[in-house]
């Protein structure tokens, strides 16, 4: 079944709609779809009222939704929050909190995504053509619950802080990242094909930052470790390319590993006298 | 004529409650103990400036009305609001405070105070990490080694040194006036010495030893072991890194750096640079040494820590470090908090909802992720379509655009001065001033609660914070009451 939703208006308070999930899709009349709650600003809508809703392929078993959004829902926050299965493609930018804590299924989006896109995240894929913003897969305010598995993928830049607090799972940008990339982070790997702004990877205890592009400076409290040839990204993908790897952070007992491309960072060839 | 004694000064997070203020007629015509702030607060806060009457914008102009006329328009507003925010909270009193999230709560609003331009990273990073901290009081009688970091109490805060650090004289810890004194000596003879030198051998090449040595002060000479040290961290020599005995001038926008360096060497780690931020590793060793070698040390941080580039992490950083150095001594660490009661905003907001700022009710319940709930945020992404403020001026310290859409917008200003703010909104209440026209509690940087007196009679017809805000709860909830029976 594929859903088609058209935002029926240009919208200006937040909203919060976790009904746009293919979860709470499945197996729904048209009816039903329309009365499906959430809120705008401080007011209870429904789906209806904001969107414009058409549904095609019924025939096609309940089982597998793709939900289509075509327009801009950079105020709709929570976009596929929880999904499980399914499919939700976007054309436009999306809101806050875009799959926060999914467990499967896939999001595309053409577009960017606002902070916090695959906020501990679980499992599945999303796939963001755009940039995304800051807080890329890490927790909320105050959590140590970072990402535990699953994929992301960004073909533009990403805001400060993406993958904090990781413990599994692929980010991939193809971008700049910010500050603070992999902060805190525990296991699963983050590989920057762009530059990346100061602080990557600082207090990781395990797990890998790659940086194929320039790094804005090597952390104080990283170890030199020497020149490698090769930075593995999972079990079937791996860079080729001359790496300067850095184990740390110190100051947590840390053995994760930040992998520096030697040729676009002539500014830490000081570092070779160590070897 | 008559003398009140122990008053509170209502200006700096310090709220030093041993003033004393003669009032003549109503005003107050002498102030004693305070500093130069606490005496302009008493002595000039009933300026020209002061607004004395409610007024509405009606055809773009302020007009003059009845405080009921106004409270009901005020009402009005943030009852039809679909995502009101209510700003500002720092400079009035908890009681007052405590209302205002309760009409939140009621038009389904986001209530934020000052702390979301101030310390707000400080609280995101206490939460993740937790902070050792304690009384000033504690700091005053005990503590041996005092670091500011990123802040100069001798003009935000100028009582913080005397009243509870290096020049306070406590029971187990003696000021260090004397040894500011010796070593002001020492230094003007020291750069006696150094212009000495520089004029004999001007054209000389200055060997890389004396770059360390710039780093370092004149050691004062110890006049006793009951004698305090002070270490300041700040990019520029400060009033307060001249009296200190370890100056550390870091790079701008490095202090995360060197704070993880610390951390290093607290657990005895080597670092693999000569310096860190603009520092040799060797100073810094000798600053580690200083701190793993006191009996109680207190880390005061400011702005310069919380607002340079790495915000929340830097003070992640400096939490971490001082809960490393609890593995070797005793540490505290504690914000330097601006306005009075910023603290007493963050209190009344934890206990009645939770959280301590940025709160949203929208959904009628409290959520919090600033970035997402706090107000500069929510303005600059332009979502709000009302707004109340109380006691802050926004409109002059917000950034261009999220006063800007303020401004688009309905809004409300309660305050006793015409300020900026309150020259552009729609509808103006003036207010008592809390701690000197009107009594409350609000709590000091260390979260003592203390009482505020009121001094001084406000003028005719003016009212406290906290009575206005009741009564404009009082008339949203008529409004709401008046719209579930139409619905029904
Ligand atoms: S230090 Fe602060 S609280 Fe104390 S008198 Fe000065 S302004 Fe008032």
């Amino acid at each position: 079944m594929i859903v088609n939703l058209y935002p029926l208006k240009t919208f200006k308070l937040p909203i919060i709609a976790e009904c746009i999930n293919p979860d709470m899709l499945k197996g729904k009349t048209l009816d039903d779809m329309r009365r499906l709650e959430l809120w705008e600003g401080n007011k209870r809508r429904t789906l209806g009222e904001l969107f414009k809703i058409e549904i095609s392929n019924p025939a096609s078993s309940s089982e597998n939704v793709t939900i289509i959004v075509n327009g801009d829902v950079s105020r709709v926050k929570r976009i596929g929050a929880g999904m499980k299965s399914g499919e939700i493609i976007i054309k436009g930018n999306a809101g806050m909190h875009l799959g926060a804590e999914m467990h499967g299924g896939k999001i595309t989006v053409y577009g960017n995504a606002l902070s916090w896109a695959g906020s501990m995240m679980k499992g599945g894929a999303i796939e963001i053509h755009g940039d995304a913003g800051d807080y890329l897969g890490a927790p909320y305010r105050g959590s140590k619950e970072g990402m535990r598995g699953g994929k992301i993928v960004v073909s533009g830049n990403v805001g400060n802080e993406a993958g904090a607090y990781m413990h599994k799972g692929v980010i991939k940008i193809y971008g700049n990242a910010g500050q603070f990339t992999g902060f805190r982070m525990r296991g699963g790997t983050i590989y920057v094909q762009g530059s990346c702004g100061g602080r990557a990877g600082t207090c990781m205890v395990d797990g890998a930052v790659i940086v194929v592009g320039a790094l804005e400076s090597a952390p104080p409290t990283f170890t030199f470790e020497g020149v490698k040839n090769k930075a593995r990204i999972d079990e079937n993908e791996a860079v080729e390319a001359s790496f300067y790897l850095f184990v740390g952070d110190l100051t947590e007992n840390g053995v994760g590993k930040l992998y520096v491309a030697r040729d676009r960072n002539p500014h830490l060839s000081n570092y070779e006298k160590l070897l | 004529m008559s003398v009140v004694t122990a008053v509170t000064c209502p200006v700096c997070g310090c709220l030093c409650d041993d003033i004393e203020l003669t009032i003549h007629d109503n005003k107050v015509v002498k102030v004693k103990n305070g500093c130069a702030m606490c005496e302009a607060k008493f002595m000039g806060y009933s300026s020209e400036h002061r607004l004395l009457k409610p007024m509405i914008r009606k055809n773009g102009e302020l007009v003059k009305v009845s405080i009921t006329e106004a409270v009901k328009k005020a009402a009005n507003i943030l009852a039809e609001a679909n995502y009101p925010v209510l700003y500002g909270w720092s400079n009035t009193s908890c009681e007052a405070i405590s209302v205002g999230i309760e009409l939140a709560e009621e038009v389904g609003g986001v209530i934020d105070n000052t702390s979301v331009v101030c310390h707000g990273p400080s609280l995101l990073s206490i939460q993740e990490v937790g902070i050792p901290s304690c009384t000033l009081g504690q700091v005053r009688h005990r503590a041996d080694l005092i670091i500011y970091w990123g802040s100069n109490p001798w003009s935000s805060h100028p009582r913080h040194i005397e009243r509870y650090t290096a020049f306070s004289h406590g029971r187990f810890k003696k000021s260090a006036w004397k040894n500011y004194v010796t070593k002001i000596k020492a230094l003007v003879g020291r750069k006696k010495v150094q212009s000495a030198i520089k004029r004999l051998f001007v054209k000389e090449k200055i060997p890389s030893a004396v770059a360390l040595s710039n780093f370092r002060h004149t050691p004062y000479l110890q006049t006793g072991k009951n004698s305090r040290k002070l270490i300041v961290v700040d990019v520029r020599r400060t009033k307060s890194a001249e009296i200190a005995d370890y100056f550390v001038q870091i790079e701008p926008n490095k202090d995360y750096e060197l704070l993880q360096a610390l951390r290093a060497l607290v657990r005895d780690q080597e670092l693999e640079v000569d310096n860190v931020a603009g520092v040799p590793v060797e100073y810094l060793e000798e600053i580690v040494d200083a701190m793993v070698s006191c009996d109680f040390g207190a880390l005061f941080f400011g702005l310069g820590l919380t607002m340079s580039g790495g915000k929340m992490r830097n003070i992640d950083a400096a939490l971490s470090l001082v809960r490393d150095l609890n593995m070797r001594t005793k540490f505290v660490i504690m914000p330097m908090r601006g306005h009075f009661n910023v603290a007493g905003a963050n209190t009344v907001f934890t206990w009645q909802t939770g959280y301590p700022y940025a709160v949203d009710f929208s959904l009628g319940y409290p959520r919090y992720n600033p970035g997402e709930t706090s107000v500069v945020d929510i303005l600059l992404r332009k979502e709000s379509d009302a707004a109340l403020i109380v006691a802050s001026d926004p409109i002059s310290n917000f950034p261009r655009k999220a006063a800007e859409h303020l401004t688009e917008n309905p809004l409300i200003a309660i305050d006793p001065h015409m300020n900026v703010t309150a020259q552009v909104a729609d509808v103006v209440i003036p207010s008592a001033f809390a701690g000197i026209e009107a009594a409350g509690t609000a709590y000091r940087m260390d979260h003592v609660p203390i009482p505020l007196k009121k001094v001084v009679e406000p003028p005719k017809g003016v009212l406290p914070d906290e009575t206005i805000l009741q009564r404009i709860l009082a008339e949203v909830k008529k409004l709401k009451q008046a719209n579930v029976r139409e619905e029904a």
